[in-house]
């Protein structure tokens, strides 16, 4: 890794990325071998099906055996493993540059940062190809999709350089993203997800077939609201202001935003986009280890 | 007995009250600020809190109570009434304290010095000669109506005025041989008199001239009855243990004149001169028609006078007459006032002036408790902050 970039995942983190693998649920169609399903087919491991044979097809893919029984060319078809793209869009607006008064420095768009490092440390790995988008206050930033070391360390770079700031770009400006992001790649989403239109990105690239999972960064006081007393709250993008007394907007507030965590998981889930959450609090590998550990039911994709 | 305030006005500081209410209002809606991207989330609440809450109550009291102590100590509270002593024993200077206490049977009276401020008559005597009759005034106008009062006095006063006082109670007035102290009289000092002018041949100047030969020759007495005269011009400085002066410059009076009258000298300035003051005082020698002729009035620790009109035979015959010398020695020195007197003769007389009664400040008492209220404030205060801190 390169001297100017500080390390991003902690030793334990990394020791524990070992276990992971990244999967998608969708097969993919990127061209080449890899370690994921490929919805092409032709010389494999996995067997898919028989065919008549065509003019043009390979007479070693013939199976001979076959015909000696039925007297007809029958091609073996075998599905292709083929390589993923991953794509990390890291949400890069002000709201992100939030973190918790109790430990300072450590603010959303860090934990983005480390969570980034480590996806990309995992289709390293692999030998997948993988990207990064970054939508803030000036715009779309990309670093195009490809593999190996240097790969890394460009999107490294490229967020090490990340600042938080601005708001959500018009959507107009939007489209880069999903020209890019190939059909049937997988999306991270890494964000807070207050933003409205975040989320109607991420139900427009799962729309239109990539795999998308969203990872929603909280902070502690977004979970546990521990003020007491007067405070002036106010919101980093909007400017807006509201002066409240901590503990007794607590109640409402935990109510209310548990309710629209819910509906936003909701919302994902029926666009079939896998959803969680990560507080500030937590390990960075925690998302990671629910969207593609062992435990989480889902994760694996059925193998035939 | 009833309470009362000289200053009720005073009491408008209690709207200082408001100040401390204030300060601990405003800690309770001070803000933090915070960051908090979830806004929308948070219910928009525009009071965070309706009731109004103030902080520190105790600390917060205690401050109320020392303004409003404050406010009272401004609106000088007194007592109307106040319990006093039934009977008042008073003893003049120069009366032995034995021999007033065997004189007067009066074991539960109060016994004081016929003194300012009345000293308790254990004290030391105070010396020299005191005011006697405005002291029994006083005494009387301060003292309850109905407290009897004794009074011991030697056989001769001194420092008395014009008046035999008249009180508004009867007094026992004893008098006691008491051995006469000779009050030393100070021998008066000669008269020098300092002529400043402008001109050197002023024609006033022939009448001071002879009005000081006229001075040394009437002094046929001891050597301190002499009279000299320095007639010099203004430019020079006046001697250092003259301390009367004719001025016979025109135009305004100079701040060194101006010190050296403030300092304690007596001037008599000429008509010319620009007065100093705005008031010219009072008319100090009048001629037969009723002119005046010398205003005079006080000024710092001397005194100036004034000529009304030119000192020349002209404008002021009287100059010409032969008591002229007499009159401005009058003029320079006063003579003395009588003072003395038999005590026997010198009782007071009934029939004074029936005064309200002089009610009791209250203000040192109240003085002290706002000292002692405002180190229990520092104290609550600082160790509050300081539990705070920890």
């Amino acid at each position: 890794m390169t001297a100017g970039i500080p390390e991003f995942i902690p030793a334990d983190v990394r020791a524990r990325l070992r276990d992971l693998r990244l999967l998608a649920r969708r097969p993919s169609g990127s061209p080449g071998f890899g370690a994921h399903t490929s919805r092409s087919r032709g010389a494999g491991l996995e067997f898919a099906q028989y065919r008549a044979y065509q003019q043009g097809d390979d007479l070693r893919q013939v199976d001979w055996k076959l015909h000696a029984r039925s007297d007809r060319y029958y091609v073996r078809e075998a599905e292709r493993d083929s390589p993923l793209e991953a794509w990390l869009l890291v949400d890069a607006t002000a709201s992100m540059a939030q973190g918790d008064a109790a430990r300072p420095g450590w603010s959303r768009l860090d934990a983005a940062r480390g969570i980034a490092a480590c996806v990309i440390e995992l289709a390293l790995r692999q030998g997948d190809r993988f990207g990064v988008v970054t939508v803030g206050g000036e715009g779309v930033a990309m670093v195009p999709a490809a593999g190996g070391p240097r790969q890394r360390n460009r999107c490294l770079l490229h967020l090490h350089r990340l600042q938080a700031a601005g708001t959500w770009p018009a959507a107009a400006s939007l489209g880069a993203v999903g020209e890019r992001v190939g059909p049937g790649a997988l999306v991270l989403v890494l964000g807070d997800c207050f933003d409205d239109a975040c989320v109607a990105l991420a139900e427009q690239l799962s729309a239109a077939r990539r795999e998308v999972l969203t990872v929603q960064i909280l902070t502690t006081e977004e979970r546990d609201f521990p003020f007491r007393g007067g405070y002036r709250f106010t919101d980093p993008e909007s400017g807006e202001e509201l002066l409240s007394d901590g503990a007794s907007a607590r109640d409402g507030f935990l109510e209310r935003f548990a309710a629209a965590r819910r509906a936003l998981a909701a919302r994902l889930a029926g666009q079939g986009i896998r959803h969680v959450e990560y507080v500030l609090d937590q390990p960075l590998d925690a998302p990671l280890q629910r969207l593609f550990g062992k435990a989480s039911g889902d994760a694996g994709p059925e193998r035939t | 007995m009833s309470f009362g305030l000289l200053l009720p006005a005073g009491l408008a500081a209690l709207f200082a009250l408001l100040l401390p209410l204030l300060l601990h209002l405003h800690r309770r809606t001070e803000q933090q600020p915070a960051t908090f991207a979830a806004l929308r989330w948070l219910q928009v609440q525009r009071r965070p809190q309706r009731r109004i809450r103030f902080e520190e109550r105790p600390l917060l009291a205690l401050r109320l109570l020392l303004l409003a102590a404050l406010a009272l100590l401004v609106a000088q509270p007194v007592l109307y009434g106040a319990a006093g002593d039934e009977r008042w024993v008073v003893v003049a200077p120069g009366i032995d304290r034995a021999q007033a206490r065997e004189a007067v049977a009066a074991p539960d009276a109060a016994w004081h010095w016929l003194a300012p401020g009345f000293p308790a008559l254990e004290r030391e005597p105070p010396a020299g000669t005191q005011p006697l009759g405005s002291l029994l005034r006083d005494l009387d106008a301060t003292l309850r109506g109905d407290a009897a009062l004794t009074v011991v006095v030697p056989t001769r006063l001194d420092g008395l005025d014009g008046e035999r006082p008249a009180l508004r109670r009867g007094v026992e007035w004893r008098v006691l041989e008491a051995e006469a102290t000779p009050t030393p009289v100070a021998p008066p000092a000669p008269l020098t008199l300092a002529v400043r002018h402008a001109l050197p041949d002023d024609p006033a100047l022939r009448y001071l001239r002879a009005t000081a030969a006229a001075w040394g020759a009437a002094a046929s007495g001891p050597a301190a009855n002499r009279a000299s005269i320095d007639i010099a011009p203004a430019s020079e400085p006046i001697g250092p243990e003259v301390r009367r002066l004719v001025w016979l410059v025109p135009g305004a009076v100079p701040p060194e004149l101006r010190a050296w009258i403030e300092a304690g000298g007596t001037a008599l300035l000429d008509a010319a001169t620009a007065a100093p003051g705005p008031d010219a005082g009072i008319a100090l020698w009048r001629n037969a028609a009723g002119e005046a002729l010398v205003l005079g009035r006080a000024m710092g620790n001397g005194r100036v006078m004034q000529l009304t009109r030119e000192l020349s035979p002209a404008t002021l015959p009287e100059v010409l007459d032969p008591d002229f010398p007499e009159r401005l020695r009058t003029l320079f020195e006063p003579p003395p006032q009588p003072d003395s007197a038999y005590a026997a003769a010198h009782s007071p007389r009934p029939g004074g002036p029936e005064l309200p009664p002089t009610p009791r400040p209250l203000h040192p008492w109240l003085a002290l408790l706002v000292a002692m209220l405002f180190m229990l404030e520092r104290w609550l205060a600082t160790s509050r902050r300081r539990e705070r801190a920890a």
